[in-house]
């Protein structure tokens, strides 16, 4: 019996369900936080109203940057499994400053993420509902109250704990999926094809295709939340990088068939960029906003289900409260941070259509705050890549290659991103930075330690090395 | 993408084999550089190949995250034979003919139970199960009072099963205490059992564990002549078994 240095006998981040969580679950996470189906149906009318007849290499673009950036975070799923996802591969790349960073964007993302589809199934929700039922009470009650009955719902579930919900996540995604072609193969068959053109004051060409490129790389984000679940699936260094890169393919083939399919149908370069709600299709506009409405459910929890397990690192690590760290006993999930973040959440997402803001423009809102956290996040894990792979010495010339593609097409996203953002976006984000920073100057004050010592992750403990000690 | 690697690539299966037998050679903590240098593979391949071999759960890396060791799958490619020496089984031989009740001896492989020498007239429950339920047999909890309680729910197999953890945390108190681990009706509601610690005369260490399994209500009596028969057992079997 040998001794190992540096070898716990336990893992940091025990109290989760440790290697339980099945391969399909792992890529149910990923497929449902990145909301293909919700995406499908509006994210496609978006990027034609910009780029026209060149959304197609819009999307081939953003498929191209999403993989490069899957590879990146691929190079960690493989070698560590944490519960802290992107940040905690930051962490072992870019040191505590990096990590920090990386963090504050994902609680931001994920966060706004969970507000925007709470929003997003309230808003189509409430359609539905006045299409059904035709005017019962005024319509921003409504949307409230279906807010407050999804987080309700979403936040039990997230306490029960995925193994239950993985697979109810992906019969929803898939049956979503299904609804949405469905219709948009009926609008395309039923309508006379025509070549789209971009809305009158737009680029479209070239500078177009590259103004489309960021609301079809928006369509992506989430497709990383399966690293979140790297302590509680079975074989984590199999099934999370898999289920990340697979959900990225599997989503950009989806977005080229339903670009192609409304590229065919009349009238959609100038439609309204919402759903494609046709007046003579109503039958299938139900149908579409059912689907919809059941993929933002899932992306609701499942976005959830990675930002409490970020809090739930950040707790561990001592850098968020504590009590965030704490684990519900009989269904071993941070229970704790669901309680405290669902609340806040649903409060977001249910105040703009209370103090009168148009759904759309808080769902867009949300989900554009959303987009930037996301964005930032990729960009400091693809930094992070290089740096780590060069440390423990396993670094290739490819990655190399990867990396600096991955970061200078993040960073030419986010200048674009930044020049045409509206004011109120800005002094959202710049509101966020500060309150970034201020968190950062404080913690270094008080607690050092506890920064210098962010990226924990399930470390191999003497029970997993063959021969090391008794215990 | 991991490339799958088919049964048409021999070169990368036995590459994958050099790597772990590699990684067994050189000790804990060998890097992927120096395997790459020792094996003249090269650095890329050895890296994606390390990285299968990790998924799959033969190797582990190491907390710093460059170094390698032998994840514990890999001791299924070479089981260690278990059995008790000759000696031992005289001594459960003569054990069970002065007792009516079940005699079984069993080693202990981490958080694992392993008959050495089931009694044959009183067959025991399978081992697996065992070691799946350590909290709800006395061999099971003489491994559980070695270390930690472990992180996952406790079945309850009977009424009779503790799964409180406070409680189980006060009997696991009181076998580290006496050595000695008892269990009525907790696994199969008509069975109990006694269980004693077998450890190594020279550093301590648990490796194997005596009980004696018969009817619940039996086990729950004092039974002080068995307990001293046990322990006697245990003092000839510890020097046979470490």
């Amino acid at each position: 019996m040998t001794r190992i240095p540096g070898l716990r006998s336990r893992s940091p981040v025990a109290g989760l369900d440790r290697r339980t969580l099945r391969p399909l679950g792992v890529f149910a996470q990923s497929v449902a936080t990145t909301a293909p189906a919700g995406a499908m149906a509006s994210t496609p009318l978006l990027v034609i109203a910009v780029a026209g007849g060149g959304a197609l290499w819009s999307f081939a673009v953003a498929a191209v940057v999403v993989a490069l950036v899957a590879a990146c975070i691929a190079v960690f799923a493989r070698r560590m499994a944490a519960a802290g996802g992107l940040y905690s591969f930051t962490a072992k790349g870019l040191g505590p400053t990096g990590a920090y960073a990386c963090a504050v964007s994902m609680v931001v993302g994920y966060g706004m993420l969970v507000a925007a589809a709470f929003s997003g199934a309230s808003w189509y929700g409430s359609a539905l509902v006045a299409r059904l039922g035709a005017g019962t009470g005024p319509v921003a009650l409504v949307g409230a109250g279906l807010v407050v009955a999804l987080a309700g719902t979403v936040a039990v579930c997230a306490i029960r704990g995925i193994r239950l919900v993985g697979r109810v996540m992906l019969v929803i995604e898939a049956l979503s999926i299904g609804l949405i072609l469905v219709v948009l193969v009926a609008l395309a068959v039923t309508t006379a094809p025509a070549t789209p053109e971009p809305v009158a004051g737009t680029p479209g060409g070239v500078g177009g295709i590259a103004v489309g490129v960021l609301p079809a790389l928006a369509a992506f984000i989430g497709f990383d939340s399966a690293a979140s679940l790297g302590v509680e699936a079975r074989r984590p260094f199999a099934s999370v990088p898999r289920a990340i890169t697979a959900t990225a393919a599997v989503t950009a083939v989806l977005y080229l068939v339903a670009t192609l399919l409304l590229m065919g149908t009349a009238g959609a370069g100038g439609a309204s960029a919402t759903a494609p709600t046709a007046g003579d299709l109503s039958w299938a506009s139900v149908l579409m906003d059912v689907g919809i409405v059941a993929s933002f459910s899932a992306c609701a929890l499942a976005a959830l289900t990675t930002l409490v397990r970020v809090l739930f690192s950040l707790a561990r690590e001592g850098v968020a409260p504590a009590a965030l760290g704490r684990t519900h006993r009989r269904f071993l999930t941070p229970a704790f941070a669901v309680v405290v973040a669902v609340p806040v959440l649903a409060v977001v997402a249910a105040a703009g259509g209370l103090v009168g803001v148009a759904p759309a423009a808080v769902f867009g809102g949300l989900l554009s705050v959303a987009t930037l956290g996301f964005l930032a996040a990729y960009l400091l894990v693809c930094l992070a890549a290089p740096r780590f792979l060069a440390r423990i010495g396993e670094l290739t010339r490819g990655l190399v290659v990867t990396s600096v593609l991955a970061v200078a097409a993040l960073v030419a996203t986010l200048v674009v991103v930044v020049l045409n953002a509206g004011a109120g976006l800005l002094i959202t984000v710049a509101g966020l930075v500060v309150v970034g920073v201020g968190g950062w100057l404080v913690l270094r004050r008080r607690r050092a330690s506890a920064l210098r010592g962010m990226g924990v992750y399930d470390e191999t403990t003497t029970a997993d090395v063959l021969g090391a000690g008794d215990r | 993408m991991t490339s799958p690697i088919s049964g048409r690539q021999p070169q990368a299966v036995r590459s994958a084999l050099r790597i772990l037998e590699e990684v067994a050679t050189a000790g804990v903590g060998v890097t992927a550089k120096e395997i790459s240098a020792a094996l003249r593979i090269p650095p890329a391949t050895t890296y994606r190949l390390l990285n299968l071999l990790v998924a799959e759960e033969y190797l582990v890396r190491l907390p710093d995250l460059g170094g390698f060791a032998l994840g514990r799958r890999s001791a299924n490619l070479a089981p260690a034979p278990l059995t008790a020496p000759t000696a031992a089984r005289a001594v459960m031989h003569r054990l069970r003919e002065r007792v009516r009740w079940g005699a079984h001896l069993v080693a202990f492989d981490r958080h694992r139970l392993l008959f050495l020498d089931p009694d044959p007239d009183h067959p025991p429950t399978d081992a697996d199960e065992l070691s799946r339920h350590l909290h709800a047999s006395g061999l099971g909890r003489l491994l559980l009072a070695e270390g930690e309680l472990p992180d996952a729910p406790l079945t309850r197999l009977t009424p009779h099963t503790v799964v409180d953890r406070d409680e189980l945390g006060v009997a696991l108190a009181e076998v580290r205490r006496t050595g000695l681990a008892r269990q009525c009706g907790e696994f199969h509601a008509a069975l109990g059992c006694l269980a004693v610690a077998i450890r190594a005369p020279g550093d301590g260490r648990l490796v194997a564990g005596l009980a004696l399994t018969g009817p619940a209500e039996r086990v729950a009596a004092p039974n002080t002549e068995l307990v001293a028969l046990l322990r006697e057992q245990v003092g000839e079997l510890a020097p046979l078994l470490a």
